[in-house]
């Protein structure tokens, strides 16, 4: 019996714990680990994926909040009241925002940077894999220094040059970039792989990088920074694609219905099942039940947040503008009253129309980020900087008007470039609000502080960059602040 | 009925306290209405018969009988029963028996006396469990609170950690949420992390408990809570016998990587041998909530909007119109008074010489006091114990639980994605419930779902099966020397339904939503040690050694269907709404544990104790090349009483100083953090089609360890007048390092921070507990009181400006963790008044208006902004204190236990709402906007309300930010024994309890005592579950 027992005892403990380091290595049942995963295309589609997810910010409300509300609260196309929002919107709103601005960080610097990373762990393991050929390679190789170029190019839109982490191997405490670095290197990654990308429509899923975007994000990136001429040649070269074309209904285009169509060159995909667009539960005004005009209900929630436009800009569209008609401006509340939300900077942008199959409030409502009548209106703005007023830039003005219901506008009716440059940018806001194109907009037109000061707020020339989040500051010594933060 | 003479013993009435006046008075009110004239005496020779039992009514043989001043006594047989002839019926009976209180009992002229003995508390041969094994309290070398069942909570404790509330010193036990079978959360002697856990290591008899929350998910559209129901509610209460806890690193460096934060020891009753005893107790309560928030009735809410309005505030088309049928109290409307808690315990013990069992069964059903809430326990107890040989026994703890746990929303959710209680305080009261059509009203002006649709229509119920024991073998080799293997193991499978009806705003978006999730957590336990004890002489040793092993396995799985034809399906047929819009997940997990243990106590001349321990603990967790940390601790002490130098005395009864130090650590930080792997990452869409994708995880830390603490304990025990009064004082310092701090790092990395080994925090703080019978006569009083003082601080946290943190609703940032500042201090905004007319307004820039709250310039540059904010408090009391006083006279025995805390604050964010409301058209606490400034009521306290945000949010203010100190008087309890009444039932107890009576406070929330935080080092009070005030009946039979 003692022997016996003592057996037991000690054969059981002999058994389990022999070997224990072993038996402490961790089993990541739910997670994959880097072996056996990311050296199949599956496995390094699967993290591209995570890189177009991040550069679109569609998940956690953040292209909605980050990329569109953010850039047009400091602009003279809206503001906002209300809802846990109103807390980041009156500093922006205001010009009082700083450094710990939590936005700043977690939806302008944040997903940029998590594209940035993504794509470079795509580029550091393209060679790993096993059962690629050549060209699918250096297909998915273009893809990802897509993403990254244009991720560098908003990053530096926002805050200037910034870190270019171009490798997941990079020491981790970079210094920011020059300028001129910084611009070189979005405008070489760009021209390197527009020629591996695939001719638009032709890539291998909708959304999916494409020459056109490439070309389309070098455009716009030569326009902000006042590279006119080549602007001006890559927007020739995209019309020249004969690819892209104005969809003819603007009130239609931002119904999910509509969407991929030949306008919209580069979109944060969005879909019903999430992630989704969730711009209409902000905008819908308190008690909304119905728009008198169209009928439209309330589908999903009204958020507390109150995205509201500003009378400045709605009472400058002409009346026969049909470009208005995604703007409400009287509603039947809950109660059934009607309430009328003009004159009071209170009409609300129902670009994003609601999705009739809208779940959980978000919408399936791309949210497009490039479109075609973008790429028109930046030749004829390049043309008329390089040149001043002149035809080609009035014929590409036209296009877009045509198709808003207007009359066309003339040559003579602009004595001077200042003239010119002053139309397209009204033009440019009726034609893209809500669309988070204004700040930059009228940045380039030099016209972001003056206008912010027109409108009474305390702002301040350095604000014209946001400045780096603190969090950033604090990851990492080696970051100098925007001057003036 | 007759009475016994009344003996005080006034010897030692020095614990009475002037405080305790009103004490005094309540004895003597009892003594009055009960006494009554003392009978005639009569002069013949009797014989006196009766039946001496224990206190829980067992007959007692072998009692000694005697008359006192005489010869004459015997001794009572096998049943209990005595018989003794004396020559008149004058004098007094003393009854006597080893372990027992002897009770002198005048005859007083009757012929039966029936009496029944208490065990004699004699502490210091109490045996105390401590981490693998028990030992005499007089040998304890550690910092060891033991609470044994007759002292725990006598209130409606459904979980075990509600029995412990403010009966141990420098445990401090906080109720999450008042919910039925709610949250608790127990910090023991501070907290010293800031982002692992700071709850403590539970053990049952022997098993670690796994005290994760089975399914911490919510469901679709049904708000998170930070305050998951208690997963130890699924345990009897009425099961344990004792909870230990070890609080310095003597008693806890053998529990190694998971004894940081203290341990917590339970044991249940074990089998006594003897004939079959069954025993039956059991009670109903009655709950209503014990408080309300004080927001404006409708007619207040009409004629204050309407003011304001008229002011210039809010805006005209906000105007306040009309009151529906009276309007509505929301937190009337779905709050319940009268809910009934009840709860029945049949327990079956006995055994023969060698095996003993005890079977226990119980139902726990308690009703929230917020509509369709509810919790219910069914649960089974086996234990037993038999010594096959001499040499060789053999045991099994086994215990299986079913659990239902019914709720509805409550949580930190806003605005759309409110519960029922942030609903009931800010829906519009000038609307009723339902409208004339009989849907349920809405408000145009908010987005707040009505509170009643919340409560109906969002409903979810958890169902989960919990079955946990060890069986144990202990084989003697040689005398002294135990071989022990246990083996033990833990299965909780739980599964949650939830269900969003289409009558709700989210219900009717989606077409109805229903969620299932469901969790199976699993852990087994091996372990094996050899228990060596012996006396040589004047030394006396015992050494343990062993190797225990635990692995835990979380699986977790969810489906989430939307678009249902019917509600009336609820989760049962989750298939069947759209398709496309189903989503499913799983997750699965599991860490292990393989670690190597020593103890040795070595105890000269029965003066001089000496415990060293050690701990090499193994865990999954750690990086590579880290897995294994080395946990010591050594402790000494002096059993000063046993001096000679003390044997002239008679003051002091035992004495005894203690010193301990000790390393700890604190491995939960969940699992995989020193990996590098990939998991899913934000969904993109591609093609039209949501996608999943693959990301990094985190930047993997391969150095990962532990944190450590290292806890100094210095303590004396006493006892004074024969152990009247008894007492220990512990004086305590932990301080924590490598403490995991999650830095951050350049984010264009992918990842914001990296989890590192580089802070460091120390507690400290002093520990009183006092015991003390201050009458032991016919009529008792005892008295016992415990305190504790706590001083956290950061002190390093790796070089990083300091953290702020924290949120709750629209409030962020709400404390600071920097160096030198108790951790989570409060940060924010010095309120200093109200701006009036005729101020100075040149000195401020920030465009103030009378009526306008002022907040203090501290730097001085007339402008209040980010750089003006202070430290308003924090949430670690000053002092912790409990005090429950016994009172027993004849039959009766009354408890009154009363606790509280000092100096603690608690952010109010309900109040947040109040003095920033998100919108206008929302209910407020009353008292601010009846009482706001006007120019004609130019107040210094309550700002106009006119343009609340127009100073930006400083939301967390010396406003918000309030006192949550604390005095509550938790429980009374009347109890009356039957003696013997008949043969069958040996004896019965009858009592009546009030919960929760009273609380002195300060607060103005809804409760100072909760923290619907969820984590006692952080308290924030949010659209809290009320508390409840209970009446309770109870009975207490053993046949």
């Amino acid at each position: 019996m003692k022997n016996r027992c003592l057996y037991i005892v000690g054969m059981c403990s002999l058994l389990l714990f022999a070997g224990c380091e072993k038996q402490l290595q961790e089993q990541p049942y739910s997670q994959l680990v880097p072996g056996n995963f990311i050296t199949s295309v599956s496995g390094i589609t699967a993290v591209l994926y995570a890189a177009y997810a991040q550069e679109g910010e569609l998940s956690g409300q953040k292209a909605v909040k980050g990329c569109i509300a953010t850039q047009e609260w400091c602009t003279d196309l809206m503001w906002e009241t209300s809802g846990s929002d109103n807390r980041i919107a009156s500093q922006i709103i205001d010009f009082t925002w700083d450094a710990s601005t939590p936005w700043f960080f977690s939806m302008l610097w944040a997903p940029p940077y998590a594209a940035i990373a993504d794509a470079n762990d795509v580029l550091d393991n393209i060679g790993n894999l096993k059962d690629a050929t050549d060209a699918q390679k250096e297909g998915l190789t273009a893809e990802a220094r897509f993403i990254r170029a244009i991720s560098y190019e908003h990053l530096y839109s926002w805050f200037g040059p910034v870190p270019l982490r171009k490798s997941t191997s990079d020491t981790l405490q970079l210094t920011r970039a020059t300028d001129d670095e910084m611009k070189a290197f979005i405008a070489s990654e760009l021209l390197a792989v527009i020629p591996e990308l695939p001719d638009p429509g032709k890539e291998a899923a909708y959304g999916r990088a494409n020459k056109g975007a490439a070309m389309g994000f070098l455009c716009k990136f030569y326009l902000n920074t006042r590279q006119w001429q080549k602007s001006a040649d890559v927007a020739k070269q995209i019309m020249d694609l004969d690819y892209y074309q104005l969809f003819p209904d603007y009130e239609q285009l931002f119904h999910v219905e509509n969407e991929r169509n030949k306008e919209f060159m580069w979109v944060r995909q969005a879909s019903n099942l999430g992630p989704g667009n969730v711009w209409m539960s902000s905008v819908y005004p308190p008690g909304f039940k119905e728009d008198p005009r169209t009928g439209q209900k309330l589908i999903g929630q009204n958020f507390g947040a109150q995205y509201r436009l500003l009378d400045g800009f709605y009472d400058s569209f002409d009346p026969k503008d049909t470009r208005q008609n995604l703007i409400l401006t009287s509603y039947i509340n809950t109660q059934g009253k009607l309430i009328s939300l003009l004159n009071k900077d209170n009409t609300r942008s129902f670009k994003y129309w609601p999705d009739p199959n809208n779940q959980n409030n978000q919408g399936g409502n791309d949210i497009p980020e490039l479109r075609y009548a973008d790429i028109l209106l930046a030749r004829a703005e390049a043309l008329n900087e390089l040149n001043g007023p002149n035809a080609e830039s009035i014929d590409l003005i036209n296009k877009i008007r045509e198709r808003a219901g207007l009359s066309d506008i003339a040559l003579a009716d602009f004595p001077s470039k200042e003239a010119l440059r002053d139309h397209v940018l009204a033009e440019r806001g009726w034609e893209f609000y809500s669309e988070g194109l204004r700040r930059e907009d009228l940045l380039r037109m030099g016209k972001f502080i003056p206008g912010a000061v027109a409108r009474g707020k305390n702002a301040k020339p350095f604000q014209k960059l946001f400045p780096i989040p603190l969090q950033a500051m604090d990851s990492n010594p080696e970051l100098v602040q925007n001057t003036g933060y | 009925m007759t009475t016994e003479n009344i003996i005080f013993k006034h010897r030692n009435d020095r614990t009475g306290r002037r405080s305790q006046r009103w004490v005094f008075a309540l004895i003597f009110l009892l003594l009055y209405t009960m006494s009554s004239p003392v009978m005639a005496v009569q002069a013949n020779t009797r014989t006196i018969r009766g039946h001496v039992t224990d206190q829980d009514g067992n007959a007692l043989p072998g009692v000694s009988v005697s008359l006192e001043n005489s010869t004459r006594g015997t001794t009572t047989d096998a049943k209990g029963n005595y018989a003794l002839t004396v020559s008149n019926t004058k004098g007094t009976l003393v009854f006597s028996f080893i372990g027992y209180t002897t009770r002198r009992v005048v005859i007083g002229g009757r012929t039966t006396l029936n009496v029944s003995l208490t065990q004699k508390v004699s502490a210091l041969n109490q045996l105390v469990v401590v981490g693998y094994g028990t030992q005499k309290k007089s040998d304890l070398t550690g910092a060891i609170a033991s609470i044994t069942s007759k002292d725990f909570n006598k209130g409606v404790a459904p979980s075990l950690d509600g029995l412990i509330q403010g009966k141990a010193a420098g445990v401090r036990v906080v109720q999450n949420s008042n919910e039925p079978g709610g949250g608790i959360s127990v910090d023991i002697r501070g907290a010293s992390s800031i982002n692992a856990g700071t709850g403590p290591l539970y053990v049952i008899d022997g098993l670690p408990l796994d005290n994760s929350v089975p399914i911490g998910a919510t469901g679709q559209s049904f708000v998170a809570t930070r305050t998951p129901r208690n997963p130890l509610a699924s345990l009897n209460p009425a099961d344990i016998a004792s909870i230990e806890v070890l609080k310095d690193a003597s008693a806890t460096a053998i529990y190694g990587a998971r004894g940081a934060n203290g341990v917590v020891l339970i044991t249940t009753k074990s089998g006594k041998t003897g004939s079959l005893s069954v025993s039956y107790d059991g009670y109903v309560g009655f709950q209503s909530p014990a408080h309300t928030l004080d927001v404006l009735t409708a007619k207040q809410y009409s004629s204050v909007l309407n003011d304001i309005i008229a002011d210039g505030g809010g805006s005209a088309s906000e105007k306040v119109t009309g009151i529906e049928d009276g309007g509505t109290d929301w937190q009337e409307a779905v709050f319940k008074t009268g809910a009934r808690v009840q709860n029945h315990n049949l327990a079956f013990q006995g055994g023969n010489g060698k095996t003993s069992y005890r079977v226990s069964l119980n139902y726990f059903d308690q009703d929230g006091i917020v509509m369709n809430t509810s919790f219910k326990r069914y649960n089974a107890r086996f234990n037993l114990r038999s010594h096959i040989s001499d040499k060789f026994t053999v045991g099994v703890h086994f215990n299986s639980s079913y659990d239902i746990n019914n709720y509805v929303p409550v949580g930190f959710g806003i605005n759309e994605n409110a519960g029922v209680l942030y609903a009931a305080f800010n829906f519009d009261p000038t609307l009723a419930i339902r409208d004339s059509a009989g849907s349920y009203q809405r408000s145009p002006y908010i987005t707040i779902d009505n509170p009643v649709a919340l409560a109906e229509g969002k409903r979810g119920v958890q169902n989960s099966y919990r079955t946990l024991g060890t069986i144990f073998g202990e084989y003697r080799i040689i005398p002294g020397l135990v071989a022990k293997l246990n083996l033990g193991g833990n299965v909780t499978n739980s599964r949650k339904d939830v269900y969003i009806s289409r009558f709700t705003n989210d219900g009717a978006a989606a077409g109805g939503i229903a969620t299932i999730l469901t969790s199976v957590n699993s852990n087994y336990l091996a372990e094996a040690t050899l228990n060596y004890s012996k006396t040589f002489g004047v030394h006396h040793i015992n050494i343990l050694g062993g190797a225990t092993t635990q692995k835990f396995i979380d699986n977790n799985s969810n489906a989430t269907g939307r678009n249902y034809v019917s509600d009336v399906t609820f989760t049962n047929a989750i298939g069947t709404g759209d398709p496309t819009l189903n989503d499913i997940g799983s997750d699965k997990s599991s860490h292990r544990l393989i670690s190597f243990i020593g103890r040795v106590n070595y105890n000269l001349l029965d003066k001089y104790l000496l415990t060293a321990t050690l701990r090499a603990d193994g865990s999954s967790r750690f990086g590579e090349n880290r897995k294994f940390g080395y946990f010591p601790s050594l402790a000494g002490a002096w059993k000063i009483d046993k001096e000679p130098f003390m044997k002239n005395q008679s003051v002091f009864s035992s004495l005894k100083i203690r010193a301990s130090w000790g390393r700890t650590g604190n491995q939960s930080i969940g699992n995989y953090h020193s990996l590098i792997t990939y998991t899913r990452g934000p969904d993109a869409v591609i093609g039209e089609q949501p996608a999943t994708t693959q990301e990094p995880a985190r930047l993997a830390n391969p150095g990962l360890i532990w944190e450590t603490t290292e806890q100094t304990d210095i303590g004396i025990d006493f006892g004074l007048w024969e152990g009247r009064l008894s007492g220990t004082m512990d004086y305590y310092r932990k301080h924590t390092f490598n403490m995991l701090v999650d830095l951050p790092i350049p984010t264009s990395t992918g990842f914001n921070t990296k989890l590192s080994n580089v802070g460091s925090i120390r507690n400290e703080g002093w520990e009183l507990t006092l015991n003390s019978v201050n009458l032991d006569g016919a009529f008792k009083w005892s008295t016992s009181v415990n305190l504790a003082t706590l001083k956290n601080r950061v002190l390093n946290i790796g070089g990083i400006p300091p953290i702020i943190t924290g949120g709750a609703g629209v409030t962020p940032q709400i404390a600071i963790i920097e160096p030198g500042r108790t951790l989570r201090s409060y940060y924010g905004y010095q309120v200093t008044g109200v701006w009036q007319q005729g101020d100075d307004y040149s000195k401020t820039k920030d465009g103030v208006v009378p009526g306008d709250l002022k907040y203090k310039d501290v730097n001085g540059d007339s402008t209040v902004n980010a750089a003006d904010r202070v430290i308003l408090g924090n949430s670690f009391p000053k002092l912790t204190w409990g005090l429950s006083n016994t009172f027993g006279y004849k039959n009766f025995q009354l408890d009154i236990f009363i606790m509280g805390v000092q100096g603690v604050s608690m952010l109010n964010n309900n109040l947040v709402d109040t003095y920033f409301p998100v919108n206008f058209r929302r209910n407020k606490f009353a008292k601010p906007y009846l009482n706001r400034w006007t120019p004609e009521n130019p107040s210094d306290k309550y700002p106009s309300f006119v343009t609340p945000l127009d100073q930006g949010q400083k939301l967390v203010n010396s406003y918000t930010v309030q006192d949550a100190s604390y005095l509550r008087l938790q429980t009374v309890r009347l109890s009356y024994t039957f003696p013997h009444i008949r043969k069958i039932i040996r004896s019965a107890t009858l009592y009546i309890t009030g919960q929760n009576l009273l609380t002195f406070t300060k607060y103005q929330g809804m409760d100072p005592a909760v923290n619907t935080n969820g984590d006692a080092g952080f308290n924030i009070d949010y659209n809290a579950y009320p508390a409840s005030i209970t009446t309770m009946i109870g009975v207490n039979v053993n046949f």
